[in-house]
């Protein structure tokens, strides 16, 4: 399907105005859960990229994510660097380890690199604990979280919900850039057949990497969030679950929707909350059949559910009466890739 | 049965393949195959099924590694070049059993081929959003021209996994023209067509070396078409030059009607 099609989905709209709704809807402590969502939420945009887009598999994702938290905390600690404007320093060295441990991706596709990209996931607190003169070892980073100034009339919560909401939209406007055009097409192309697009001229090295390199840099990007909205983190906050949760969280979504990232970011951090509440002992039970349900339902993800699918029929019938841009391809979801 | 290089005054030889031989393990695909193609010319490329012609094309795009002999383009041997240079080189390629992206728009498979010539710039997608959607503009509107050219600008924007086969091959064939080739090499384009799409491809063929001023190799099973279509025949079998000239002559070829007729197809 097309990138830039998916970027003026429903899905999107929708996703948009419950974001924006949110501050007034929910209460500051969900304010706070669905900040760290969105973080979650950068670093599945990371994920679609790769493999939605691409076609390979990191299963380090939540490593990487911890790079970006861990690049924030040092920045800050360290150097005294305000945590904000370490941002762009997080997305920066965790692209680069990104593209480390893309390199064997170049050699290794599917399930060998599902592997590969785990052992990365799995090695990566035990290094945090090893490597404790930098990252504090077990009792982690306490970072100065920034506050709100004294003309913000809101919450704190509040304050830290909009800093996520623009990295998100910033991440989110990048993305776009890249899934659009050329780029996003070479992406497509060496996804659906490595063969054909070489002989079309696509380098597949620079491609595989320069994908590598993006997802990384949203996972770190959402990694210094995490920091930032936490003040503070430690290993245990980025064990090797968290790569298999953000995964999750790309699937149930919908792994080529950048909407579907932030629903599926939502699901990952509220539904293991939910089925725990519903019954204690039996939480990972009832997340577990949740997980087996959704999959049975939406099998393009949350975002590719009818409804998605109605409210574009919708916007077809606004388009009809001249109310919106007409995109002009009508085509949608032809099965397959 | 040797294959003479070409005269002088016959034109220079725009692809020159001399002594190819081609091994998959046990299977000798290739042996000893040369294959001069003219500047200009439509050469028909025929044989019974095995005969090698595709493993020829894949040794020419380097998705096939020769064991040994040489191929010239322009005098420049590329039988080593990595497989993504060949389309810069300026050969472009359609393939048996379609290459097409099914889930992408016609328009969009078209754009991919002019990736070459401008594509893969992340920086600058990243950094230069204005550039390059300029030269994304650029390239929509030549590919828009081919396809309008190619009577496809009614699907530009339809998944090319929902046409028709004889429009998908017609819409590679779109493609490898927006890689702006000097060479095209059409492995079966016309395979699947009814008695009057073929005439007409026929006709599309011989209008597109004019307008785009291009050299054709064809393979094709079609003998119609390729008798009428081509200046010049070669015939593979069983791995080797069988028998090479023009139409006329390779049809009353008594060699060529035993390889055909001794195997049943
Ligand atoms: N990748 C490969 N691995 C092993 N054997 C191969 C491979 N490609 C081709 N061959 C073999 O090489 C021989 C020539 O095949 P090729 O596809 O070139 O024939 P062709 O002339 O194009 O036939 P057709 O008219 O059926 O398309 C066949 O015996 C085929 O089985
Ligand atoms: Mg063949």
């Amino acid at each position: 399907m097309n990138g830039t099609r998916m970027f003026q989905s429903a899905p999107a709209v929708l996703v948009a105005s419950v974001a924006l709704c949110l501050p007034v809807l929910a209460p500051d402590f969900m304010l706070f859960e669905f900040s760290i969502a969105v973080s979650y939420g950068i670093a599945i945009l990371g994920l679609n990229l790769l493999l939605g887009f691409s076609g390979q598999i990191c299963l380090a994702q939540g490593a990487l994510f911890g790079i970006g938290a861990y690049t924030t905390a040092i920045f800050n600690v360290n150097f005294g660097m305000d945590p904000i404007v370490t941002l762009p320093f997080a997305a920066i060295v965790t692209s680069l380890i990104g593209v480390l441990i893309g390199l064997p991706a170049l050699r290794l596709q599917g399930l060998q690199l599902a592997i590969v990209t785990f052992g990365v996931a799995s090695a990566f607190p035990q290094l945090l604990l090893k490597m404790d003169s930098i990252t504090g070892g077990v009792t982690g980073l306490a970072i100065d979280q920034p506050m709100a100034p004294r003309w913000f009339p809101g919450s704190q919560e509040l304050w830290l919900y909009g800093l996520s909401l623009i990295c998100a939209a910033a991440s989110v406007f990048m993305l776009s850039r890249l899934l659009r055009g050329d780029t996003g097409r070479l992406l497509r192309a060496l996804r659906d057949n490595p063969l054909v697009a070489e002989s079309l001229g696509v380098n597949l090295t620079k491609g595989r990497l320069a994908a590598f390199a993006a997802s990384s840099a949203l996972a770190g990007l959402g990694g210094g969030l995490f920091c930032i909205l936490n003040g503070f983190i430690s290993p245990q906050s980025f064990l090797p679950m968290k790569s298999i949760d953000i995964l999750i969280g790309g699937i149930v979504g919908g792994i080529t929707s950048m909407a579907g990232a932030f629903i599926g970011a939502v699901f990952i951090v509220f539904v293991p909350g939910w089925t725990t509440a519903i019954n204690p002992a039996l939480g990972g039970l009832i997340y577990g059949l949740c997980l087996i349900a959704m999959m049975m339902v939406a099998r393009q993800g949350i975002a590719g559910l009818p409804i998605g699918r109605g409210l574009q029929a919708l916007k077809h019938l606004f388009n009809k009466k001249g109310l919106s841009r007409v995109s002009g391809a009508v085509p949608g979801q032809l099965g397959g890739e | 049965m040797a294959v003479v290089a070409p005269a002088a005054e016959e034109g220079s030889p725009v692809l020159s393949v001399e002594n190819v031989d081609v091994r998959f393990g046990g299977i000798q695909a290739l042996k000893g195959v040369s294959l001069y193609v003219r500047m200009g010319e439509i050469c028909g490329l025929i044989g019974p099924n095995g005969a090698g012609k595709t493993t020829l094309f894949n040794c020419v795009t380097r998705l096939s590694t020769v064991t040994a002999g040489t191929i010239r383009l322009h005098g420049q041997t590329i039988e080593t070049l990595p497989p993504r240079q060949i389309i810069r080189m300026g050969i472009a390629r359609t393939f048996q059993n379609l290459g097409i992206y099914a889930g992408m728009t016609v328009l969009e498979n078209v754009m991919l081929g002019a990736h070459h010539l401008s594509g893969g710039r992340f920086v600058d997608a990243l950094m230069r959003p204005r550039r390059s959607r300029q030269r994304e503009q650029e390239i929509e509107h030549r590919c828009r021209d081919i396809l309008a050219d190619l009577s496809l600008e009614d699907v530009a924007d339809v998944a090319a996994g929902s046409l028709p086969y004889a429009t998908q091959k017609r819409m590679e064939i779109a493609r490898a023209l927006a890689s702006r080739p000097t060479l095209l090499l059409l492995d079966e384009p016309a395979g699947g067509l009814t008695h009057g799409e073929v005439t007409e491809f026929g006709a599309l063929v011989s209008r597109v070396r004019e307008a785009y001023g291009v050299t054709v190799v064809l393979i094709e099973h079609h003998m119609g078409l390729v008798m009428s279509l081509c200046d010049r025949v070669e015939v593979f079998h069983l791995g080797q030059n069988l028998a090479s000239g023009r139409p006329e002559e390779v049809r009353a070829n008594p060699a060529v009607i035993d390889a055909y007729l001794g195997r049943s197809r």
